[in-house]
């Protein structure tokens, strides 16, 4: 089976990954931050470690990186946590329920408004999308770095000028975007939330929230931190303000070889490789009448492909595809937002994501796949 | 030679600051908060040598203790 679905999450890892999860099984056993026994300080020193290393990564400190089960539980901490009552929140159109699902919750709640910017193929056009709907009310601008199901790169840089110049706190989604494009804090992102088993290789159940530390974020689970344990209040300090309970240890110093696989071989070669095997495939099914390929020439992209073969729906290609040995997403990708954007409700498109594992060769294969379908159905 | 311990508010701030201390030639390590320097959990580094220069250390930093004792 050949693996084309890790904007879901990347499958294989790479091999510093799994080794450093054995070791972390076989020697990192102890809880870090609980206990002063030496198995439990060199597991927090291996924690740290990781720590370390995505604050270097995304330009922060490592006090402000939050360990989070995966980029939707960030997501959810950062904007319930920073939501105040009244407040008014902008997401764009190309949202994942990771961020559409915790706004429309706070406002069915009555506690929040908002409002959806449509996103263009021109970049300004997206901006000044996003400019019309400020209101003195607005607080929060939540929005994907890039789309989880076309790979449309939004123009952050504009956005995070907008929140800056009105005191908005930019939170971002950087779950198809980290590991793959360079994603710093300086970009103006104020929190930005990642996914650790995506593009940046570490196991599932791993995710990231790294703040500026700008704006205060509330947590939204209370508990044990290993901190201040006398004291009623959940500890107003990052990182155990939000991060209560034992965290992942094995996941997150998975994360940390993760991170550091990818900061090894280097992003620019990772997007390179991705986006030559994106071009290929679209290279190799684009002259058939029969396949249809949700690309526009106008726009950035993340190496991520959306497409339909005509007179099948996304589901059924993707399982057909399946039976001949290629692993793609078909379907919504928990995306309704998008696939109304992009007219394909209610079926959806099947997603093809390439990781650095995979060959041309492999790509080929998937594209004579496609093609054979296509004709057949 | 005296030794010293470093009262920090979490984990975190503690393995920050032994990096920090190890990299300018302290013998540092982390290890709990005793009782009698601070209550609740928490986490301190014990220092060897010169307290001074290494609180001066921790602030050029940027890294936040919450007290210091000299170990008996």
């Amino acid at each position: 089976m050949i693996n084309f679905d890790n904007s879901a999450t990347s499958f294989p890892k790479p091999a510093a990954v799994k080794k450093a999860v054995f070791e972390a099984m076989n020697r990192y056993g102890g809880n870090p931050g609980r206990s002063g026994h030496r198995i439990s300080i060199e597991t927090a020193e291996a924690v740290y470690s990781a720590r370390a290393a995505a604050a270097d990564f995304f330009g922060a400190e490592p006090d402000n990186v939050v360990f989070t089960q995966n980029c939707t539980h960030a997501l959810n901490t950062a904007i319930k946590g920073t939501a105040e009552k009244g407040c008014h929140i902008i997401i764009s159109s190309l949202e994942h329920n990771s961020v559409l699902r915790p706004v429309h919750a706070l406002y069915r709640k009555g506690l929040c408004s908002y409002s959806v910017a449509e996103v263009s193929y021109d970049d300004k056009v997206t901006a000044e999308n996003f400019r019309r709907l400020i209101t003195p009310q607005t607080k929060i601008i939540a929005c994907t770095l890039g789309s989880n199901v076309t790979g449309q790169i939004l123009p952050y840089d504009r956005i995070a000028e907008l929140c800056r110049k009105n005191g908005i706190c930019f939170i971002a989604d950087g779950a198809q975007a980290c590991g793959v494009i360079p994603v710093r804090l300086s970009d103006g992102i104020n929190i930005l939330c990642t996914a650790g088993h995506k593009s940046l290789y570490g196991p599932s159940g791993t995710g990231l929230l790294i703040t500026d530390g700008k704006y205060k974020i509330n947590p939204i689970m209370e508990g044990g931190t290993g901190s201040a344990s006398l004291e009623k209040e959940q500890p107003d300090f990052l990182p155990d303000s939000l991060e209560s309970g034992t965290i992942n240890t094995a996941g997150v110093i998975g994360l940390g070889a993760g991170i550091g696989f990818v900061k090894k071989l280097g992003m620019d070669k990772i997007y390179d490789h991705e986006n030559r095997l994106c071009r290929i495939f679209l290279r190799e099914t684009e002259d058939s009448g029969e396949i249809l390929l949700y690309r526009d020439e106008r726009i950035n992209y993340l190496p991520i492909v959306s497409f339909n073969v005509v007179g099948l729906t996304a589901n059924e290609t993707a399982a057909r595809l399946s039976d001949m040995g290629f692993a793609l997403r078909g379907g919504l990708h928990c995306s309704g937002l998008a696939h109304t954007a992009l007219g394909t409700v209610p079926d959806g498109t099947v997603r093809f994501s390439p990781s650095v594992f995979n060959t041309e060769k492999e790509v080929y294969a998937l594209a004579a796949a496609v093609r054979k379908l296509a004709v057949q159905k | 030679m005296n030794k010293y311990t470093i009262a920090f508010v979490s984990v975190t701030t503690a393995m920050k600051a032994q990096i920090v201390l190890r990299a300018n030639e302290f013998y540092a390590t982390v290890a709990r908060t005793p009782r009698n320097l601070a209550s609740g959990c928490g986490y301190s580094v014990t220092v060897a040598g010169d307290v001074e220069r290494a609180l001066a250390v921790l602030e050029q930093h940027g890294i936040k203790y919450k007290a210091v004792m000299e170990n008996k």
